[in-house]
């Protein structure tokens, strides 16, 4: 097993998170994590990638507990994220932004900017524009572009969809599944359930702080349950205020 | 009147020139800081205060008293800025350490950081009144009193403008203040640790998430920002030839007049709000005398907040609006 998340718990000052969230990544597979607003789905990547500090539970990764490695050094270890909202950094050209990406590392990085501005071919033709001045699906690029310079065993995207035209978050997602067929295990927090379940091997469904569901995720495709409260599939069982 | 101004024009102008090149230097220090941790650095000006006196530390404990030439002089003016940075940087990442990270890492407001660096302020002018100077610089009882260099340098014309002497000493601090700029520049623009203060600046969870260490980023800004007040306070002592336990204040203030002028968080910013600042506060002058220098000054700072509080060229460290 690649990552491993042991019963984790996270707060907010009191207020929890996360209640006790397991999950496990295989090496070579997509898994991705759904749920609405609120799920934890978010906290839960931004505590595997050191943003955020645990409470209680474990993390490992290849092997070795990570639970208490300071956030900028779990890259190294092999952990890259493209964070929720793109996280770029609107004041760099799209080249500093890739090149951002491999701060951590030293050498030579031709062959990964090469292998970024192959993945993204709109990158290489903004690559000395701002990335501020650049549209939604063109940062969301950029934010995995960058993420990939750092050679990451485990990709975490969070959100990648989120406020992109249809067109584009397939061609995202179509973008994301190549990344994975060249051998990047990829963890996958989506709100759009529909395309990360077609996605994905396996699936986590998230509900206030913890699992409630976990399988395969051609079989969440066809849960009733699941499709009712997360693929527009009818009036589910959906509790007050915890749709967006 | 105007024929005041127009006879006095060139000279004012080589004086606000060099006064304004010291603000930049020492708005580096408060822009940077504010551009990383969105944090006024308010004991900036004993930074500023402490690299006077480590400049004044290298003439004192060589026993100069008569003006040099030549290497001789050259030498010690190196050795004055090099030990100007050096007590102020390490003034500055101390300040950090003690005043500032203890704060950051319990979650507390930047309200809680601005009571600390008063403290500071306080405690180092103190330091210096009550200890340093009558110890280290011989001065018993006298801490409060200001001292002065001898003169290391004769003060004579390099150039003439419009029948105006510009003077060997005025030069030094304009040049020194610009390259230092340049340095800086190129630091923040073309380097690693400056790729990391620039990402740290516009998005610091993203920073840590590139494995930027954002302690040691904080560290090396608080670092080059003393050092920059350290050329400053080694400048204003060369050319000013004395200094002052409290010598920081007005010096600080008005440098964050400067900073704030140009843009916080601009380091381009504190290069034009110092040069327009030291500018304006001497053009001022010839109309309403020295004394309305500093009314000038804080005028400016009102001004600015109310009109335009983004300063001249707005927030650059960050862009976070681009």
């Amino acid at each position: 097993m690649l990552l491993e998340v042991k019963d984790i718990h996270v707060h907010y000052g009191k207020i929890a998170a996360l209640k006790g969230i397991s999950v496990e990544v295989n090496e070579g597979e997509i898994v991705t994590l759904i749920g609405a607003n609120g799920a934890g789905k978010t906290t839960t990547l931004k505590t595997i990638s050191g943003l955020r500090g645990l409470t209680s539970g474990r993390i490992l990764f290849d092997g070795k507990d990570i639970s208490k490695m300071p956030g900028h050094k779990r890259v190294m270890a092999g952990l890259g994220q493209a964070p929720e909202g793109r996280g770029i950094f609107p004041g760099m050209t799209v080249h500093d932004n890739l090149l951002m990406g491999a701060y951590a590392r030293s050498g030579n990085f031709d062959k990964e900017l090469a292998e970024a501005y192959e993945l993204f071919p709109r990158l290489a033709e903004r690559r000395n524009q701002a990335a501020g001045t650049m549209s939604g699906g063109e940062q969301q690029m950029l934010a995995i572009g960058r993420a990939l310079m750092a050679k990451p065993k485990v990709l975490l995207l969070d959100e990648p969809s989120m406020g992109l035209a249809p067109l584009l978050v397939q061609q995202i997602f179509s973008i994301i599944e190549e990344i994975n067929r060249r051998g990047t295990t990829v963890l996958l927090v989506e709100q759009n359930a529909q395309q990360a379940l077609s996605l994905a091997h396996r699936a986590y469904v998230l509900e206030t702080g913890s699992v409630v569901k976990s399988a395969p995720a051609a079989e969440l495709l066809d849960d009733p349950d699941v499709r009712a409260a997360y693929l527009g599939g009818g009036l589910g069982h959906e509790a007050p205020g915890e749709r967006a | 009147m105007f024929n005041d101004f127009i006879n006095q024009f060139w000279p004012a102008t080589i004086d606000g020139l060099a006064f304004g090149s010291i603000y930049a230097l020492i708005a580096l220090g408060y822009t940077m800081v504010y551009g990383v941790l969105r944090l006024i650095n308010f004991a900036h000006s004993e930074v500023f205060m402490i690299g006077t006196f480590g400049a004044m530390f290298v003439p004192f404990t060589l026993g100069i008293n008569s003006a040099l030439t030549g290497f001789a002089l050259v030498g010690v003016i190196v050795l004055m800025i090099l030990a100007g940075m050096l007590a102020s940087a390490g003034t500055a990442v101390a300040l950090e350490r003690i005043a500032y990270r203890p704060l950051r890492k319990r979650g507390a407001s930047r309200l809680a950081a601005l009571i600390s660096a008063i403290g500071a302020s306080i405690f180092l002018q103190e330091l210096f009144a009550l200890v340093i100077i009558p110890n280290v610089f011989d001065r018993p009882q006298q801490g409060r009193v200001q001292m002065g260099l001898p003169r290391l340098m004769e003060r004579t014309e390099l150039f003439s403008i419009f029948g105006h002497t510009v003077r060997v000493d005025q030069v030094l601090v304009i040049v020194a203040a610009l390259g230092m700029m340049v340095v800086l520049d190129r630091l923040v623009n073309a380097t690693k640790i400056g790729r990391g203060i620039r990402a740290t600046a516009q998005n610091p969870e993203s920073a840590v998430l590139m494995g930027v260490d954002i302690d040691k980023i904080i560290r090396m800004t608080f670092l080059i920002g003393g050092a920059m007040a350290g050329v400053a306070g080694a400048l204003y002592l060369i050319s000013y030839e004395n200094t002052n336990y409290f010598i920081g204040f007005l010096f600080g203030i008005k440098a964050f007049t400067a900073a704030v002028l140009g843009g916080i968080g601009n380091l381009r910013g504190a290069l034009v709000g110092g040069i327009v600042l030291g500018l304006v506060e001497n053009y001022g002058a010839i109309f309403f005398g020295s004394d309305w220098k500093h009314v000038i000054s804080f005028t400016i700072l009102v001004l600015v907040l109310m009109f335009r509080p983004t300063g001249i060229l707005g927030e650059s460290l960050q862009q976070a609006r681009a």
